[in-house]
C-alpha cells in the first residue's frame, strides 16, 4: 500500500472514530437541538422584555400638545394621518391633547414634570407659531409634534377631508428582490460567523480526551500524528456538517410554516447571485472558515495539557474569532471600501467577508479567485497546524515540560 | 557453518537526551525473528523511552534502528502491535468496537477486526463484555481488552511495555499463553518487564538495562552463568571443624551452611567432609535465580535510585 493510501486509511480511520464517537451519543442530541432552546430561550426572554417595555412605554411614555380646543380635532386628524406611515415599533409616544384652556410654558412645563407618565416632549402655543418643549430623549417627539402642528395648520386651511384617495396594491415580484447590500451581508457573516463559533470552537478540547484516557500513545505508535489531527479535523467537520444539514434542512422548510406574510416576505429576499449559488458558496466558505480555523484550534489546543490550560487558550481564540467577525461585518456594512479588500484578502476572515459579498454582489470571478485563494491557506494552515500539533502531543522539543518526556521521566516503570 | 539468525529488529548506539540527561546511553538491541526477548531493568531505567525508539514514536538523538527491514520503523507500523505501558482506551467504546478500531489503525477492515475481536474475547474468556462499554470493565479486564487490541491485526512484530503490571495471576497466565500463542504463529515480541519470574519462563534473549545503558544481553542460560551455583550442605554431624573446611563465604542458614560452588567443583569438598566424619544430611546445588543475575548486575545502587 502506497504511503499516501495508508495516510488516507488511517486518517479515515480516526475521522471514523471521532464522528461515531459525537454523533451516536444522547449529548449530540442536546448539541444538535441546543439551538432550539436558545431560540425558545431568547424568545421568551425577548417577548417578556418587549413585553414590559411595551407595557412601560403604554403606562408612561406621552406626547402632549396643549392647544386651542378647537384645533383639538384637527391634530387627533392629523396625528392619525402621520402615525399611519409608522410601524408599530417606530411609532412616536401617544398623543395626549389636555381639555385645559391654559396654553403656556408654564403648564408645558409641569407636564413634562408630571409623574403618572414619562412626557417626552410637549408643544404649545398657536400651532402657526408653537413651542415645543422637550426631554433629552424626546428630540424625534418634538420634531413629530413640530410637524404635526404644521399638520393641523393645512387641515384647518383645507379640512380635513383627504383631497387625495390612493388605492393601495400588493402586488408579488416576478423576480425575488435582492437583499441590501449591507443587510444581506452581513447575514452571511453572521450565519457564518455563528456556525464557525458554534462547530469549530469544538476542535480546542477534542485532544483533551485522548490526553485524558491516555489513549494518544496508542495512536501515536499506530499512526502519524498528521493523521491524527487530519482525521480529528475532518471527523468533527463531518459532526458539523451533520449539524449543518440538520439546521439547513429545518431552515429550507421552515417558510412554508411561518405566518403567510413572514414567509412571504424571506422566500422574498434573494442573495445577489442567486440561492443555489450562494447556497453552494455558502457551503464552500464553511468549508474553509472551518479548516482554516479548526486548524488553527487543534494546532493550540494541543499545546494544552489540562482542561484548565484549554480553557485559558479558548479565550484568546474566541477573541481572534470575534475579530474576524467584526472586520467581516464592517466589510459587509461598506462592500466598496478598503476595509473590505483587507478582510477578504485576510485569510481568516476571507471566507466571512468573502459570504457577505456573495450575499450582496452579483460578480463570481472574485469568489473563484477567493476560494483558490483560501485553499492555499487552508493546506498551509493545516500543515503548520499538524506541525505543531505533533510538537504539542509528542512534546519532543522545546523548554515546556511536554508529554511524552514527562511521561518518560516521570513514568515509575520504565 | 551456522548462519546468523534473521533479526526483526536492530538497534545500534540508541541515545535519547531529555535536557541535559541522557535517558538513553548507546543502547544496541538485536531481536532475532520468531523470539520472544525481553527488555528487564529497574525503574527509570529507560526501557519505555527505549522502546518507543524503537516503534518511531520517538525519534533518537544519536543512532539507528531497523524494524522489519525498514529503517523507518513506522513504515512497518501495520505489521506491529503495540501495548503501551499506559493503557488507554475510549471508555465510551464497547470492547469489540475497540479492538476492531485497533486494528483499523493497523490497517484490518473493520468487518474482519469485529470477527476476529469476538473470537478473541470468547477465547479469553470474556465472551460476556462483547458489548460492554470499556468504563464498565475492570482494569484488568479492559486491559486485557487493549493487549487483543494490540495482536487483532495478526503482526508480525509485538511490543508488549510491562504487559503483567496490574494483572492478577489468572490472566498473567492468560498472557504467557497468548504470548507463546503469537510466537508460535510466527510473530516476534519484544516486551518489557522488571519481573524476572515472567522474564526467565518466557524469554529466549533478553537484555538488561540500567541507567539507560545495556549491561547485559543474550539467553536466560547465559545470563545465569553469568553467577556461579550456590550449594546448600546441612552435615550429619556438625562436629568442631567443620567450618575450616567449608569455602570461606559459607554462612550459616538454619541447621546448614549457604556458600558458592568452589572453582574446583563440589565433589573434593564433599570428599573431605565425608572423610572428616561429617555426614551429609541434606545437599541442594541451585543454578542462580535470574532475579540474582539482575540485581547483580543493575547493582543494589540503580535499585536503589530507583523510585517507589
Amino acid at each position: 500500500m502506497s504511503n499516501t493510501r495508508r495516510l488516507i486509511r488511517q486518517t479515515l480511520t480516526i475521522a471514523r472514530r471521532d464522528f461515531t464517537a459525537t454523533v451516536f451519543t444522547p449529548t449530540f442530541l442536546l448539541f444538535l437541538f441546543a439551538p432550539f432552546l436558545f431560540m425558545g430561550l431568547s424568545a421568551a426572554i425577548g417577548g417578556m422584555g418587549a413585553a414590559s417595555i411595551a407595557e412601560r412605554g403604554e403606562r408612561a411614555l406621552r406626547i402632549v400638545a396643549l392647544t386651542a380646543p378647537a384645533d383639538r380635532e384637527l391634530l387627533f386628524a392629523g396625528d392619525r394621518n402621520l402615525r399611519a406611515m409608522f410601524r408599530d415599533r417606530d411609532a412616536p409616544p401617544a398623543l395626549e391633547l389636555p381639555a385645559t384652556a391654559a396654553n403656556d410654558e408654564r403648564t408645558a412645563r409641569a407636564q413634562l414634570d408630571r409623574r403618572d407618565a414619562q412626557v417626552t416632549a410637549v408643544l404649545y402655543g398657536p400651532l402657526d407659531r408653537p413651542t415645543v418643549l422637550h426631554a433629552p430623549i424626546g428630540t424625534r417627539s418634538a420634531a413629530y409634534l413640530a410637524q404635526l402642528a404644521d399638520q393641523g395648520i393645512r387641515l384647518r386651511e383645507t379640512g380635513t377631508r383627504p383631497k387625495s384617495t390612493a388605492r393601495l396594491v400588493e402586488v408579488k415580484r416576478a423576480r425575488a428582490a435582492p437583499l441590501s447590500s449591507d443587510e444581506g451581508g452581513f447575514f452571511a457573516v453572521f450565519a457564518l460567523f455563528f456556525l464557525t463559533l458554534l462547530l469549530a470552537g469544538q476542535v480546542v478540547s477534542s485532544m483533551a480526551e485522548e490526553r485524558s484516557n491516555k489513549v494518544i500513545e496508542v495512536l501515536a505508535a499506530a499512526v502519524p500524528l498528521e493523521s491524527v489531527f487530519l482525521g480529528k479535523l475532518i471527523g468533527m467537520f463531518g459532526v458539523a456538517l451533520t449539524f449543518v444539514a440538520f439546521w439547513g434542512t429545518i431552515a429550507a422548510n421552515v417558510a412554508s410554516v411561518l405566518p403567510g406574510n413572514v414567509g412571504a416576505a424571506l422566500a422574498g429576499m434573494a442573495p445577489a447571485l442567486g440561492l443555489p449559488t450562494f447556497v453552494m458558496l455558502f457551503v464552500a466558505y464553511f468549508t474553509m472558515a472551518y479548516l482554516l480555523l479548526g486548524a488553527v484550534f487543534l494546532g493550540v489546543g494541543a499545546q494544552a495539557s489540562t482542561p484548565r490550560e484549554i480553557q485559558m487558550l479558548s479565550l484568546p481564540i474566541t477573541i481572534f474569532q470575534v475579530a474576524m467577525f467584526g472586520l467581516a461585518s464592517a466589510a459587509a456594512a461598506n462592500p466598496g471600501g478598503w476595509v473590505a479588500t483587507a478582510a477578504a484578502v485576510f485569510p481568516f476572515s476571507s471566507p466571512f467577508a468573502m459570504a457577505g459579498r456573495a450575499a450582496s454582489a452579483p460578480a463570481l470571478w472574485p469568489h473563484l479567485l477567493a476560494l483558490a485563494w483560501q485553499l492555499g491557506w487552508v493546506a498551509l494552515t493545516v500543515a503548520i497546524g499538524a506541525r505543531a500539533f505533533r510538537r504539542g502531543v509528542l512534546q519532543s522539543a522545546g523548554p515546556k515540560l511536554k508529554w511524552f518526556r514527562r511521561a518518560a521521566v516521570d513514568t515509575p516503570v520504565s | 557453518m551456522l548462519q546468523a539468525p534473521e533479526l526483526a529488529l536492530q538497534a545500534h548506539g540508541l541515545v535519547k537526551r531529555f535536557g541535559d540527561r541522557r535517558v538513553v546511553d548507546g543502547i544496541d538491541i538485536a531481536v532475532p525473528a520468531g523470539s520472544i526477548y525481553g527488555v528487564l531493568g529497574p525503574n527509570g531505567a529507560g526501557k519505555t523511552t527505549t522502546l518507543r525508539m524503537l516503534l518511531g514514536i520517538l525519534e533518537p538523538d544519536e543512532g539507528h534502528r531497523t524494524l522489519l527491514g525498514h529503517a523507518r520503523p513506522r513504515e512497518a507500523s501495520d505489521r506491529v502491535g503495540y501495548l503501551p505501558e499506559e493503557r488507554g482506551l475510549y471508555p465510551g467504546m464497547k470492547a469489540r468496537e475497540a479492538i476492531a478500531f485497533m486494528g483499523a489503525l493497523r490497517g484490518l477492515d473493520w468487518r474482519t477486526g469485529r470477527k476476529r475481536a469476538e473470537a478473541m474475547l470468547e477465547e479469553a474468556g470474556l465472551g460476556h463484555a462483547i458489548d460492554e462499554k470499556i468504563r464498565k470493565l475492570s482494569k484488568g479486564m479492559a486491559q486485557l481488552v487493549q493487549l487483543l487490541g494490540s495482536v487483532v491485526h495478526e503482526p508480525d512484530f509485538i511490543v508488549l511495555d510491562e504487559p503483567f503490571s496490574g494483572l492478577d495471576p489468572v490472566n498473567q497466565n492468560r498472557l504467557e499463553a497468548l504470548i507463546h500463542a503469537q510466537r508460535d504463529r510466527g510473530a516476534t515480541i519484544l516486551f518489557s518487564t522488571h519481573v524476572m519470574a515472567h522474564a526467565e519462563r518466557l524469554c529466549d534473549r533478553l537484555t538488561i538495562i540500567a541507567r539507560g545503558r545495556a549491561r547485559f544481553e543474550g539467553t536466560v542460560a547465559d545470563a545465569r552463568g553469568t553467577l556461579p551455583y550456590r550449594a546448600h550442605y546441612v552435615p550429619h554431624h556438625a562436629h568442631e571443624g567443620l567450618a575450616a573446611l567449608l569455602p570461606a563465604d559459607a554462612v550459616r542458614e538454619g541447621d546448614g551452611f549457604r556458600f558458592v560452588v568452589p572453582d574446583e567443583g563440589i565433589e573434593p569438598l564433599l570428599s573431605r567432609l565425608l572423610a572428616a566424619g561429617h555426614g551429609i544430611s541434606g545437599l541442594s546445588i541451585e543454578r542462580p535465580s535470574l532475579h540474582d543475575v539482575f540485581v547483580r548486575i543493575v547493582g543494589p545502587d540503580a535499585l536503589e535510585e530507583t523510585p517507589a
